[in-house]
C-alpha cells in the first residue's frame, strides 16, 4: 500500500509547489502580455498530466506510463521559468522548456505497456530528448529578434550572435529535424495500430487518437509558426486541445477498464448460469474478456495434463507477443488456464477480476471435465478389452453390454432381452444365481460354461461382480483355447500313463515269454540230466550241453530286455557312446554328429529314445540308404535331428511310437516335428528346453 | 502202458522238455496242443487220461480250457502248470476242476502222480 501512495505523497505537493511558483513568476513577470491566461493554461495542462499520471502510477506502479505523464506535467511547468524577470531562470526555462514535448512523445510511444519495445523506438525517443534541448540551445545562441511583450525578455545568457541569417539557418534545420521526428513517431504509431489485435486496439484507440493528432499538429505547428500569425494561433489552440486531452483520455482509459471490469464480472455471472456446461463457461469468459478467441483449459490431475472443454488433451501454447496463457492455480495446484489475447495483460485488473470470478465456475467444471476425461479413458480401456461385459438386472434383463465385436455375441440382440431369451435355460439359471449371489453377498463369483456356436463348442468363464443394489456385471472371457490346451495336456498325461502301463505289460510278457521260459526249460533239462546221469552219462552230457545253450539264450534275452528298460550304455558311458551303439546295431550306415554340448540325464534319455525310435522307423519303413543323427544345443534347447534319404511320407499321428515320443518330450516341455514329404526322406526333429 | 498225456503249451521248447521228462518217467505222451481251442479238439480226438495244461495261452486261458474239457463225455484229469507261482492265481485253480497245479520248474512225473493220487 505504501508503494502505491508514495507518488502522491511526493509529487502531489511538488506539483502544487511548482504550480504556485509558476503562478508567482507569471504574475510578477514584466514581459508577459496575458498573465491570467498563461497561468491558468499552464496550470491546467500541467496538473492534468500530473493528476492523471499519479492515478496511473499508483494503479500500475511497475508501468512507466504514469510516471512519464507526471514528468510531462512537470515539464510543462519548466517552461513557466521563462516568465522570470532575471536572466538565469529565464535562460534555463527557455533551454529546458521543450523537454516535455520529448517526454510526451516518449509517453505516447510507451503506451500502454510502459516500455519501449523496439530499438527503433528507443532511438527515436533519445533523438527526441536530444532535439528538445539542442533546438532551444541553438535558438538561444542565435536569437535574431526579441519576442517578449510588453517589455523586453530578460538577458539570454547563452546568446552568441544576433545574426538573422544564422538564426534562419538553425531554425530551418531544427524544424526539419523536429518534423521528421514527429512524423517518424506518427508512422510508428500507425504501424503499431495496424498490427494490434482487436483487444489491444480497444486499449490504444483513445490515447492514440489524441496522441497521434497532437504529434501531427505539433509538426504542422512547427512548419506554420514562422509564416502565419493566424494559422499559428489556430494550430496552437488545436494543439493545446488535443494535447490536454491525452491525460483525460488516459484517465478515461483507466476508468474504462474499471467499467469493463464491472461489466466483465457481471457478464461472467450473467453468462455462466448455475448449471452451465463447460462450453458455456468458456463462452462467458470470452464475452467477459471481450476476446472471442479465448480458450479455457482444465487441469486434469489424473492425467497430469490439461484438457479442453470436451475433455480432450490440451497442450498449453508457449506465450507469444500476440497470445498468452494465464494460469489459474489454487495454492500451487493447477485449476485451469485461459489462453487469450496478449493485450489483455495490459488490463491486469480486468483479467484478474474476471479470472478470479471465473475460477469458481472453472473449479467446479474441472471436476466435470475430469469425469468426462476419465469416462473417455475408461471407455477406451473397455473397448480395448477382449472380454465381453454385460450389465444385468436382478430380474435377468440385460441393461447394457460391451463387446469388442458382435461376432463374439451368442445372439446379436442383447439389451431388452433377458438371460432366458438369449441362453439355454439351465445356463441362464446358473448365471442369474451367480449374479444374485454376487449382489447379495458382495463377493465376486466365477462360473465356467460352454456354448454351442453353430456346432462349434466354445468354453467361457463368467465373472460376476455387483454393480448396484439391483444389478450385476458379468465379465465373460473365452477360455476355449485354454480348455483345449488343458485337455491336450490331460490327454498327453493319460497317454503317458497308458504308455507306462503298456510298457510294463509288455515287459512282463517279454519276461514271461522269453527268459522265464528259457529258465523253465533249463530247469527241466537239468532235471532230465540229473535223472540220466548214472543211467546214461552220454545222454546226460547231451542234456547239459542243451542246458548251457538254453542258459546263454536266457541271458541274451535278459540283456535285450534290460536294454529296452534303460540302455546300460547310456547309464555307464553317456549319450555319445549310447548313440554310437545304436548306430552300430542299425542295419544301415548311420552318421552321428554331436552331442556338441553337455545335457542333463533326463534330456539325454529323451534324446536317446528319439534316436532309437526314429532309427527303428527308418529300418522298418524308410527304405533309406543312409541316416544322419545330429544332437546339438541351440537357443537354450537341445535339438535332436534324425534325417534319412528314404521314401518319406511318414505320418506322426499314425504311429504310436512317434506319439509316445511326443508325449515323452511334452513332459519335458519339448516338441517333436516330423517332416516327411513323399519321396524326399524323413526328418524327425526334437527340441527340448535345457531349463 | 503208462498214462496217456496231452501237453498244452504255446512254447515249443517247454512242450519238448515236458515230453522228454514225462516219457522218461513212463508216461505216454499222445499229443501236443499250442492253444486252448486246439487242446479241446485234441482231447476230444485222443481221449487222453491226463491233460497238462498251461494257464497262459494265446487264445483262451487255462481255466476256460479246463472248464470245456470238464464238459466232455469222458473228461480227462487236468493238471495246470505255469511258469508263475500257483499262489498268483488264488482260488482259480481250486475252482477250475483241475486236479492241481505244478510249477513248470518243478514238473516231474512224481509231482503229477502225487496230485492224481490225492
Amino acid at each position: 500500500m505504501t508503494s502505491i501512495r508514495r507518488p502522491w505523497l511526493y509529487f502531489g505537493p511538488a506539483a502544487l509547489l511548482a504550480g504556485g511558483l509558476v503562478v508567482a513568476l507569471t504574475l510578477a513577470s514584466d514581459h508577459e502580455e496575458n498573465p491570467a491566461l498563461a497561468t491558468s493554461l499552464a496550470l491546467f495542462v500541467s496538473w492534468s498530466f500530473v493528476v492523471a499520471g499519479l492515478i496511473g502510477w499508483s494503479r500500475r506502479p511497475r508501468n512507466k506510463t504514469g510516471m512519464l505523464m507526471v514528468a510531462v506535467g512537470f515539464g510543462v511547468l519548466v517552461d513557466g521559468l521563462t516568465e522570470a524577470n532575471s536572466s538565469l531562470p529565464y535562460t534555463l526555462g527557455a533551454l529546458f522548456g521543450s523537454v516535455f514535448i520529448a517526454a510526451f512523445v516518449h509517453l505516447i510511444l510507451v503506451y500502454p505497456g510502459g516500455d519501449l519495445i523496439t530499438r527503433y523506438a528507443r532511438r527515436l525517443v533519445v533523438a527526441g530528448y536530444a532535439t528538445s534541448v539542442l533546438a532551444p540551445l541553438f535558438d538561444l545562441m542565435f536569437t535574431s529578434h526579441k519576442t517578449c511583450k510588453p517589455n523586453e525578455c530578460p538577458d539570454n545568457l547563452l546568446l552568441v550572435s544576433r545574426n538573422h541569417g544564422a538564426h534562419v539557418a538553425e531554425t530551418t534545420v531544427w524544424t526539419a529535424v523536429a518534423v521528421l521526428l514527429f512524423l517518424a513517431a506518427f508512422m510508428l504509431l500507425v504501424g503499431r495500430w495496424r498490427r494490434a489485435t482487436p483487444a489491444l486496439r480497444r486499449i490504444l484507440r483513445p490515447v492514440y487518437l489524441a496522441g497521434a493528432l497532437s504529434l501531427l499538429l505539433l509538426s504542422v505547428g512547427f512548419v506554420v509558426t514562422p509564416f502565419s500569425g493566424f494559422g499559428n494561433t489556430l494550430v496552437e489552440v488545436a494543439l493545446i486541445a488535443t494535447f490536454t486531452a491525452v491525460p483525460f483520455l488516459f484517465l478515461a482509459g483507466l476508468l474504462g477498464t474499471t467499467l469493463a471490469r464491472s461489466t466483465g464480472v457481471r457478464a461472467i455471472f450473467r453468462a455462466i448460469p448455475e448449471r452451465a456446461s463447460a462450453g458455456e463457461v468458456e463462452q462467458g469468459i470470452r464475452e467477459a474478456l471481450r476476446d472471442p478467441t479465448a480458450e479455457v483449459a482444465y487441469w486434469y490431475d489424473e492425467g497430469g495434463h490439461y484438457v479442453d472443454v470436451e475433455g480432450n488433451r490440451f497442450e498449453l501454447p508457449t506465450d507469444t507477443r500476440r497470445r498468452v496463457v494465464t494460469r489459474l492455480d489454487y495454492a500451487d495446484t493447477p485449476v485451469a488456464a485461459i489462453v487469450h489475447d496478449a493485450a489483455l495483460r495490459e488490463e491486469p485488473e480486468l483479467l484478474e477480476t474476471i479470472t478470479g470470478a471465473a475460477r469458481i465456475a472453472l473449479e467446479r467444471d474441472k471436476l466435470l471435465v475430469e469425469v468426462r476425461a476419465r469416462a473417455e479413458r475408461y471407455r477406451a480401456l473397455l473397448q480395448a478389452m477382449p472380454d465381453l461385459m454385460f450389465r444385468i438386472g436382478r430380474n435377468g434383463s440385460y441393461l447394457s453390454y460391451n463387446a469388442a465385436s458382435t461376432r463374439d455375441l451368442f445372439t446379436e440382440q442383447v439389451v431388452g432381452l433377458t438371460v432366458w431369451d438369449r441362453l439355454p435355460h439351465d445356463l441362464a439359471d446358473r448365471i442369474l444365481d451367480a449374479g444374485r449371489t454376487a449382489i447379495d453377498q458382495g463377493i465376486p463369483q466365477v462360473i465356467e460354461y460352454q456354448l454351442d456356436f453353430a456346432g462349434e463348442i466354445r468354453h467361457y468363464e463368467g465373472r460376476f461382480a455387483p454393480s448396484g443394489d439391483d444389478e450385476f456385471l458379468m465379465i465373460v472371457r473365452d477360455i476355449t483355447e485354454r480348455k483345449r490346451q488343458q485337455e491336450e495336456v490331460e490327454a498327453s498325461r493319460s497317454r503317458i500313463v497308458a504308455a507306462g502301463d503298456e510298457a510294463r505289460r509288455k515287459l512282463e510278457r517279454n519276461l514271461h515269454d522269453g527268459a522265464q521260459q528259457r529258465l523253465v526249460s533249463l530247469s527241466l533239462s537239468l532235471r532230465l540230466a540229473q535223472n540220466s546221469l548214472r543211467r546214461d552219462p552220454a545222454e546226460a552230457e547231451k542234456l547239459l550241453d542243451a542246458s548251457r545253450e538254453e542258459l546263454a539264450q536266457a541271458l541274451e534275452e535278459l540283456r535285450e530286455l534290460a536294454r529296452g528298460i534303460h540302455p546300460a550304455v547310456l547309464t555307464d558311458r553317456g549319450l555319445d557312446a549310447a548313440l554310437e551303439s545304436l548306430a552300430g546295431r542299425a542295419p544301415l550306415p548311420v552318421e552321428v554328429v554331436g552331442p556338441g554340448c553337455e545335457l542333463p540325464s533326463q534330456i539325454q534319455a529323451a534324446a536317446y529314445y528319439v534316436v532309437s525310435e526314429a532309427l527303428a522307423n527308418v529300418t522298418k519303413y524308410a527304405q533309406a540308404s543312409a541316416v544322419t543323427v545330429t544332437v546339438d544345443c541351440s537357443n537354450g534347447n537341445a535339438v535332436v535331428v534324425v534325417a534319412d534319404d528314404g521314401v518319406g511320407g511318414a505320418d506322426r499321428e499314425r504311429g504310436s511310437g512317434l506319439r509316445g515320443l511326443a508325449d515323452r518330450l511334452a513332459s519335458l516341455d519339448g516338441k517333436l516335428a516330423v517332416e516327411s514329404p513323399p519321396g524326399a526322406g524323413t526328418r524327425v526333429r526334437a527340441e527340448i528346453p535345457l531349463k | 502202458m503208462g498214462m496217456t498225456v496231452l501237453i498244452v503249451d504255446d512254447h515249443p521248447s517247454f512242450r519238448a522238455s515236458a515230453r522228454t521228462l514225462l516219457e522218461a518217467e513212463g508216461y505216454e505222451v499222445v499229443g501236443e496242443a499250442e492253444n486252448g481251442i486246439g487242446a479241446v479238439e485234441a482231447a476230444t480226438r485222443l481221449h487222453p487220461d491226463l491233460v497238462l495244461l498251461d494257464v497262459q495261452l494265446p487264445d483262451l486261458d487255462g481255466f476256460q480250457v479246463a472248464e470245456r474239457l470238464g464238459r466232455l463225455a469222458d473228461p480227462p484229469a487236468i493238471v495246470l502248470t505255469s511258469s508263475r507261482d500257483g499262489a498268483d492265481y488264488g482260488r482259480c485253480i481250486e475252482e477250475s476242476g483241475a486236479r492241481g497245479f505244478v510249477p513248470k520248474a518243478d514238473l516231474s512225473g512224481a509231482a503229477i502222480a502225487a496230485l492224481l493220487v490225492a
